[in-house]
């Protein structure tokens, strides 16, 4: 891995890795197609990654299963591989760094000072606060510690995952832990979310591209996600949607609509409600994406999502403590309830109005 | 006092009939156009919802011949902004018409309104004729309040927010938008939607019956009101009378 201290560009070492500059070109050109900008843009990417120093990047790991690593080095476009570890000076990564021990953390230590403002904090994973956050620890530090001061002089924190952007299975309920995504642990930095259990790679790879290009973070939405790769629900770019509008739905695995790839809505499938660009890169080189597999969307870029289960039905329970009910039962029940009411009300005035009639009682005078 | 509606020597009526009933227009025209628009959207927003969130009857053959769900949604989205639209409208009558149009309205601060409400309350238990009202009494006030404009609100929120999602970023994103993270995310606003919806339906069988008590019991030609405007009254009902 290149030293900082070269201060090489993502050229330099790309050529010191054997690739040439047709490859580079391509490369740079795809990133600007999956980024969802013009052909001019080209150019500009390919001369910040030829002039600018490689992007220093401290990539910290808390409370997670290493799925945004493994996405990300398996970055499916054939010259992607190369070009993606070594764009970034990657410096200080848990998982990935030859240096272990005190020599790690010295390393962080010396890129947080010499590149203060400068480099670009990645985090995966959150951090779990209960006790202190003595749930995840590294070196003896909290991992919360650890986050909070390496955040304190970054020149950005990129959450990767849905670990890091909302909770994912570790904030689940009754989260015992106390995780919280980055952006309930961190003020006053510019954050960016990219959600995905793991996020897709391509995806990865755009949003460091963006910020070496442009030296600015890309356009967020309200979740802090960049709209160009969660810009949009999986429903609205699915292939299977015209059997959606048409009305013809998979109501079982392997019925008959199964085969005939129709829409997966009623198995439960997430892709109403759900921002990701997975119909448009896919995965694993582009092979494809659960729903192409004949699988609904889980809605693993979403908040909450396993608190929104279950998985295979359309709607979740109403979560009010102490009902476990959705909310066709408790609208049923509702109704019920106000059917037995009325009707109540109604034999009872029924009674009343039989019984004053034998009486023969009526009041002259009204009131 | 009498459970039913009083009665009177059929004779003196015939002689004087204006001492003894008299009618009153209550609710004005918009009152009474809103109040059937907004009947009629929201059953079939409810239907079309119950058939979004659980379609039925899958058409055969092949897809490019179809278009059913997608007609039930466009069905409940031009039933949604109408309703939206006469729901708006009914409110801005709640100050330009007349008093009965405020009617009931849950002034919490109004020692009376509390008053008014308890003994509606009691008279409906008791199966007594008890206090009678031109406009809205204030239990029907709280019924209206919570049922029809809080929910309606709600559903109007809820609704308008996932309707823009199919164009994030346009106008109606940028109005409604703020509510899908407000409430934890596009799937559980979509469980909200859904829930409320079952608002309406308790709220339709307390209307419905509570019109057709209240229109024998007192006599007061309720039923047909909301069609006519005028409401009935009789000897005794006012103090002014
Ligand atoms: C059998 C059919 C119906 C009749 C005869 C009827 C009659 C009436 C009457 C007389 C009022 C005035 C209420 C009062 O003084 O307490 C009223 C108000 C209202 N009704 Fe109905 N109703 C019917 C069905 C419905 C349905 C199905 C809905 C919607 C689910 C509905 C929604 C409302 C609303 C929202 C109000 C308050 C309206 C306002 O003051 O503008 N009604 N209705
Ligand atoms: C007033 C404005 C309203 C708007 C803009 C609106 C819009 C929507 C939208 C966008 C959906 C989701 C459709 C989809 O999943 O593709 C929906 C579903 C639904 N709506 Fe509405 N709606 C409105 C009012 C109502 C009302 C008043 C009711 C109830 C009487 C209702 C009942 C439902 C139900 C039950 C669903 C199914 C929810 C599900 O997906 O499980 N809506 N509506
Ligand atoms: S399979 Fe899922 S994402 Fe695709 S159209 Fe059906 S519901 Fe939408
Ligand atoms: S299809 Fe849905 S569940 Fe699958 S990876 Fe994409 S966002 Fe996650």
């Amino acid at each position: 891995m290149g030293s900082l201290l070269r201060k090489a560009t993502t050229y330099d070492v790309l050529r010191e890795h054997g690739i040439d500059r047709r490859r580079f070109v391509k490369f740079c050109t795809m990133m600007a197609a999956a980024m969802g900008l013009e052909a001019t843009v080209v150019p500009q990417i390919v001369e910040a990654l030829e002039t600018k120093p490689r992007l220093p990047v401290i990539w910290l790991h808390g409370l997670e299963c290493t799925c945004c690593s493994e996405s990300f080095i398996r970055s499916s476009h054939p010259i992607a591989q190369d070009v993606i570890l070594n764009m970034i000076s990657l410096d200080y990564d848990d998982t990935l760094m030859a240096a272990a021990g005190f020599q790690a953390e010295e390393n962080r230590k010396r890129i947080m000072k010499d590149y203060a403002g400068q480099y670009v904090l990645a985090v995966e994973g959150n951090a779990p606060t209960a006790d202190g956050g003595v749930y995840c620890t590294v070196g003896g530090e909290t991992f919360l510690s650890i986050l909070q001061e390496t955040a304190e002089n970054a020149k950005a924190v990129i959450a990767w995952g849905s670990c890091a952007s909302n909770g994912c299975v570790q904030a689940a309920k009754p989260n015992p832990t106390g995780a919280k995504p980055v952006h309930k642990l961190i003020s006053h930095k510019a954050i960016v979310n990219v959600p995905g259990c793991p996020p897709i790679a391509e995806v990865m790879t755009g949003v460091l591209t963006y910020i070496l290009t442009f030296g600015a973070l890309p356009e967020l939405d309200r979740y802090g996600r960049p709209k160009m790769f969660y810009g949009q629900r999986i429903h609205d770019k699915c292939y299977r949607r015209s059997f959606f509008d048409a009305g013809q739905f998979v109501e079982s695995w392997d019925d008959d609509g199964a085969k005939k790839g129709w829409c997966l809505y009623k198995m439960g499938c997430r892709g109403p409600t759900t921002y990701n660009s997975c119909p448009t890169f896919k995965w694993n080189n582009g092979v494809s994406y659960p729903i192409g597999s004949g699988h609904g969307c889980i809605g693993c870029s979403e908040e909450n999502f396993w608190d929104n289960g279950p998985f295979y039905e359309r709607l979740t329970s109403i979560p009010v403590p102490g009902i476990e009910s959705t909310p066709n039962e408790i609208g049923t029940v509702a109704a019920g309830a106000a059917m037995v009411g009325v009707g109540l009300h109604f034999i009872s005035s029924m009674a009343r109005r039989a019984t004053q009639k034998k009486e023969e009682a009526p009041d002259k005078e009204g009131r | 006092m009498s459970t039913a509606v009083p009665e009177f020597d059929p004779q003196e009526i015939a002689l004087h009939p204006e001492d003894y009933f008299r009618r009153q227009l209550v609710w004005q025209l918009p009152v009474r156009i809103t109040h059937w628009v907004n009947a009629a959207c929201l059953i079939v927003l409810f239907l079309t919802g119950l058939y979004i969130s659980h379609p039925l009857l899958a058409p055969s053959g092949e897809a490019v011949r179809h278009f059913v769900m997608g007609r039930v949604r466009q069905i409940h989205f031009v039933a949604a902004m109408i309703f939206t639209v006469s729901f708006l409208a009914r409110i801005y009558w709640f100050w330009m018409g007349n008093a009965y149009s405020r009617s009931g309205f849950p002034y919490v601060w109004r020692p009376e309104w509390w008053k008014d409400l308890f003994r509606q309350g009691t008279d409906y238990l008791r199966l007594e004729r008890g206090h009678a009202h031109l406009g809205h009494n204030s239990l029907g006030g709280v019924a209206y309040t919570l049922f029809v404009i809080f929910l309606g609100w709600c559903q109007i929120f809820t609704g308008m927010a996932m309707y823009s999602e199919s164009n994030p970023g346009g106008f109606l994103n940028r109005v409604f938008g703020w509510v899908l993270p407000l409430l934890g995310g596009s799937f559980t606003t979509r469980m909200w939607h859904h829930a409320f919806a079952w608002g309406f339906v308790v709220f339709a069988i307390l209307h419905v019956y509570i019109i057709l008590y209240d229109s024998t019991q007192y006599g007061n030609g309720l039923i047909t009101s909301i069609i006519s405007g005028y409401k009935f009254y009789q000897k005794g009902d006012f103090k002014e009378d």
